[in-house]
């Protein structure tokens, strides 16, 4: 009877049961991916920058086919031309001169099949990680531990984070985008929760600075493809566009990021 | 079109009151149960002889103009002994019936409350109407009978999945319905996410919803208006009927002021399961209550006054980090007034509000939100004569939004407080409606309502270039936020933006015979606030917005025809009804709006339009021991918007998609069967075409992640939806009519399990980097036991 009550009770509320099943999906031709994030750690030289470019995939394929041969370049205010190189046929392509400067535009040009295209961002700089907060009963089931990750907001402008979670529990990392319009010169923290993690677990904190575009487009990227999406109170999922630009066939235009950040991260053992 | 008809019911006016000029007289007064005293709505009053009749109002109210004569009155009600009166009538008279139960016909399903007959002559048409007997028939989840759950199985009415808030009429959406409790708005008609609705089946009389035809009385929303009258209470005898469930229970107090004079009704019911979780360790907290209260008094033949008031409210707490209350509260002041035997008057003065508060305890923060107003309503029924009545009316209505409201909660608190501009409006409307008969075969009801909206001064409206709030892309082909070049402040009592609409209403029914008519109707509507939501169904956070210098105003134009039938002495009945309406102005929102805590929602809505149309079908068995009712609709729903210019996009390219609760195939079919006395079994069943969804296309990898790519909104389509519910009722002493009464409601709400898709989502395993398809399933087969008493 208790049994029963209780299970009244989650039908009542967050509900009932969820199930893996098998879906016929539609499939579109194969899109170029640009994944091209330029991240400068604090404390490092930054020459070191990685771009990868792929193809999209039907949604149930285990893997994404990598975009070869392609001819990247990065250009900065001062003429400077980064080229990016890939290694062998991964679609991983890779600098080792890259000069990073603080609130300096890149311009990024990929030429792909015979097509152009391109994107310009701003590097932009980021508050420090000061302190970790952990909390063992947090979550909605009371016993998921939370890790408040603070950094001290600066008052005189407009800032956007992007926040990266990485423990060994799960494979996938745990991504956040905040804004400060409600907490300007605040000291605000990124927030993270994960039920099995236990003391001695390390968590890899990574606070990225980053464009009001970015910030746009990743909160609507993240809200789509979130765990906890779903249900009646799901948005209108829709096709995400970057900051690429096709030049040569808009039509054809690829799905991804150019961004470009500078990196505070902060290891973290829970205690 | 829009001059002509002002001239076109003038003439026909006229021509009303030309007719016939022999000596009349008025016969008028209330009808009401014997019993309890409380008026009855829409009885007949028939004059045989004539071939004539009138049915009594809202309020009870009935009046007909005959010629001098002696004449046989039936008066007669569904579920009530018909009266038999003979009057001769040399003068205006008063005469007051009262009704006695039938109490042989206690169980009588009443689907509508007017005779057949005169059902199939009256023009109005797409109205259902349930009794609250009939709704707690109903087999349903948990054993709570439900308003909204039980009008969702009449044709044309749907929700958008199983656990969704609100209902969605015609292919409209769920902020397009106007509800009203004792004629005030109510927002938000749902507790606990759309798992009940938040009226109480005990404290209601009586409901009404039109999904087309709508009179001209009636404004303010697009789809549909579901008018629900709350039981006055019993002026005779004090009593007490209430239930015990699972979830929830009820109780309900009715009793004299004073003796056949004053009426008191106190209704309250509250889920209580909650209670039970800290017995599992769990320190999460949902529940919901609400209470119903009505004062009635008779001043004296020509004056009653009523005061009705609801308060609700739904409660959770998870863990102290999310703490959330939302609902409505509404309070009533009705003034009855009947200037002479034909002239009927209702005045209103009605306050309701919704409110919602969200206190989230890890980011340390208070948030609330919500909408008040005031309303006045004067409305005139006039019974000029026989053939001719004339209803007319104005109402206006202020109203303030508060659309957000952030206080940080602790000292230590990251969150800046902040207070999102409030906003302002004034609505009003004038309206006249006629019911005309022409002949015996045709009948006439046609009306006009002037509607006017005006958005009053606020703080800081913000202005933008070429007055655009979304700039488009043109680079990326995506739409972007503007940014505002400044902002200006009004006075409150300044007008921003006005808006005007007319509406013209016109229906007629045309009877074929003594058993079948076809009917007609066309309606334009205009709808002046907006719900922002941009998920499948509202939800409790959802806030409403008025039109103005950037939100236009939805406008509906509607036609529908029909055709109805009853057979076999009004044994069975058939309604046949087809449809087709278009909204202008329908608001949509650009890829990854964000609506919540939004001070500038221009920026992210573009207005497009939606347009829906279908058949209907509903055929009853209305007599005997198995009745119920069979009902299919066919229809389509979907909206469009396009780029404002040439080189815009648009919304989904510019296509049309179905809203998410497009329904091809809507069938259920409802049934009751008396077994003995004592069982009753109830059933339903429900079959729909599964709702519109967006599933992706492919996947690419960014970040670290795998993204579903998704392209073209709702074009696939989650499973169909099917299940079937049962119930027995055992009335262990049915013979007992005085005193204790009860009965018991054994049910099984799904009986054979299926797991219907509520939702379907796409994600990657966290913990082996798969992509998979997720079902949601709601419920299963549930069981349920209630108790419910009277005395």
């Amino acid at each position: 009877m208790k049994r029963l009550i209780y299970i009244l009770f989650l039908s009542l509320f967050i509900i009932s049961c969820e199930d893996v099943i098998d879906v016929a999906v539609p499939s579109e031709n194969p899109r170029l991916v640009i994944d091209a994030s330029i991240n400068w750690f604090k404390g490092t030289a930054g020459n070191e920058q990685t771009i990868k470019l792929s193809l999209t995939a039907p949604y149930f394929n285990n893997s994404v086919p990598p975009a070869n041969g392609a001819q990247i370049q990065i250009t900065d205010s001062n003429n400077n031309a980064f080229n990016f190189v890939e290694e062998g046929t991964t679609g991983i392509y890779k600098n080792n001169s890259f000069i990073p400067v603080l609130n300096e535009t890149y311009n990024l040009t990929v030429v792909y099949q015979e097509e152009t295209y391109t994107a310009s961002e701003i590097l932009k700089p980021v508050a420090n990680i000061d302190y970790v907060e952990q909390n063992f009963d947090g979550g909605f089931s009371g016993n998921e531990t939370e890790l408040k990750a603070f950094y001290k907001d600066p008052e005189d402008e407009e800032n956007y984070y992007f926040f990266e979670f990485i423990s060994n529990i799960p494979v996938i990392p745990s991504l956040e985008v905040y804004k400060d319009e409600f907490t300007n010169g605040n000291e605000m923290f990124g927030f993270y929760t994960e039920e099995d993690l236990t003391t001695g677990d390390d968590v890899t904190i990574r606070n990225y600075g980053v464009s009001k575009q970015f910030y746009n487009y990743m909160f609507i990227l993240l809200q789509q493809n979130s765990e906890e999406g779903g249900g009646p109170f799901e948005t209108q999922p829709a096709t995400v566009k970057g900051n690429c630009i096709n030049q040569t066939n808009p039509k054809n235009f690829p799905l991804g990021y150019f961004r470009a950040s500078q990196v505070d991260e902060y290891i973290y053992t829970v205690q | 079109m829009k001059y002509i008809l002002p001239y076109l019911l003038l003439g026909l006016f006229l021509s009303g009151q030309l007719l016939h000029a022999q000596e009349k007289f008025t016969l008028s007064g209330t009808v009401s149960n014997e019993e309890s005293n409380e008026t009855l709505i829409g009885v007949n009053i028939i004059i045989p002889e004539l071939k004539t009749g009138t049915s009594t109002n809202e309020y009870g109210f009935y009046s007909i103009t005959l010629p001098k004569g002696t004449y046989d009155i039936d008066v007669s009600y569904l579920g009530f002994n018909s009266l038999k009166k003979t009057i001769n009538l040399s003068d205006n008279i008063t005469q007051n019936f009262q009704l006695q139960e039938s109490l042989e016909n206690l169980d009588e399903v009443v689907i509508t409350e007017n005779v057949e007959k005169l059902d199939i002559s009256t023009p109005q048409m797409s109205v259902n109407a349930l009794t609250a007997k009939t709704i707690k028939q109903l087999p349903t989840i948990l054993g709570e009978a439900d308003v909204v759950k039980a009008i969702t199985l009449l044709p044309g009415i749907s929700n958008a999945g199983e656990n969704s808030s609100g209902f969605n009429v015609r292919g409209g959406a769920a902020d397009q319905n106007l509800i009203l409790l004792d004629e005030a708005t109510i927002y938000n008609s749902s507790h606990l996410f759309g798992l009940f609705s938040v009226f109480n089946p005990d404290a209601i009389k009586d409901l009404k919803l039109y999904k087309g035809g709508i009179p001209a009385r009636y404004g303010g929303r697009v789809s549909s208006v579901l008018d629900i009258y709350q039981k006055e209470g019993n002026s005779n005898d004090f009593h007490v009927n209430g239930g015990i469930g699972f979830v929830a229970s009820r109780l309900l107090v009715e009793g004299p002021i004073k003796k056949e004079k004053g009426s008191f009704l106190f209704g309250g019911r509250s889920s209580y399961a909650h209670l039970f979780l800290p017995l599992f360790d769990v320190n999460n907290v949902a529940y919901f209550y609400d209470l119903n209260t009505k004062l009635s008094y008779k001043l004296n033949d020509n004056n009653n006054i009523y005061l009705s008031g609801y308060f609700g409210r739904d409660v959770f707490n998870i863990n102290n980090s999310f703490e959330n209350t939302y609902g409505n509260t509404v309070l009533n002041f009705r003034w009855n007034h009947l200037y002479s035997d034909k002239l009927f008057s209702n005045l209103s003065l009605i306050y309701s509000d919704y409110y919602y508060g969200l206190n989230l305890g890890f980011v340390e923060f208070n948030w609330d939100s919500g909408i008040q107003n005031f309303n006045i309503k004067y409305d005139f029924k006039h019974y000029l004569n026989n053939n001719f009545k004339l209803f007319y009316g104005l109402n206006s209505i202020y109203y303030k939004f508060n659309p957000g409201n952030i206080q940080p909660s602790s000292d230590t608190s990251g969150i800046n407080p902040y207070k999102l501009t409030d906003k302002y409006a004034f609505e009003n409307a004038i309206y006249f409606d006629i019911e005309q008969k022409i002949s015996n075969k045709l009948q006439l009801s046609y009306g006009l309502r002037l509607s006017s909206f005006l958005r009053l001064g606020q703080d800081e409206l913000n202005i933008y270039a070429n007055n655009k709030a979304v700039n488009f892309n043109e680079d990326l082909q995506i739409y972007e936020k503007a940014d505002p070049i400044g902002t200006d402040t009004f006075k409150r009592s300044n007008v921003i933006k006005a808006f005007y609409n007319l509406e013209p209403r016109i229906s007629l029914a045309y009877q074929l015979n003594s058993e079948s008519s076809i009917k007609a109707s066309y309606n334009r509507m205009s709808q002046y606030l907006h719900l922002l939501s941009n998920t499948s169904s509202p939800t409790p956070l959802d806030v409403w917005a008025p039109s103005g210098k950037y939100i236009k105003p939805q406008l509906l134009d509607q036609i529908a025809i029909g055709y109805f039938k009853n057979f076999n002495n009004d044994m069975y009945s058939l309604e046949l009804e087809s449809f087709y309406k278009t909204i202008k102005n329908r608001i949509d929102y650009i890829d990854g709006a964000d609506l919540i805590a939004n001070e500038a929602i221009e920026q992210v809505i573009l207005n497009g339009k939606a347009r829906a149309y279908g058949l209907e079908l509903l055929f009853r068995k209305n007599k005997g021991n198995l009745k119920g009712w069979l009902s299919y609709t066919l229809s389509k729903s979907q909206q469009q918007t396009k780029g404002r210019t040439p080189n815009e996009i648009g919304i989904n390219n510019g296509n049309w998609y179905y809203t998410p609760y497009d329904k091809t195939h809507d069938i259920s079919l409802t049934a009751n069967y008396k077994l003995n006395d004592k069982w009753e079994l109830n059933s339903n069943f429900l079959f729909q075409t599964g709702q519109p969804t967006t599933y992706p296309v492919g996947q690419y990898e960014y970040n670290g992640l795998s993204i579903a790519n998704f392209s073209d909104r709702n074009s696939s389509r989650l499973p169909s939806y099917h299940r079937l519910d049962l119930s027995f009722n055992y009335t262990p002493k049915p013979n007992k009519n005085k005193g204790y009464q009860s009965y018991w409601v054994f049910g099984v709400y799904n009986v054979y399990n299926r797991k219907n898709a509520s939702s379907i989502t796409f994600r990657e395993n966290r913990n082996t980097g798969n992509n998979e398809a997720i079902r949601l399933s709601i419920f299963g087969a549930i069981p349920s036991v209630s108790y419910n008493f009277k005395f």
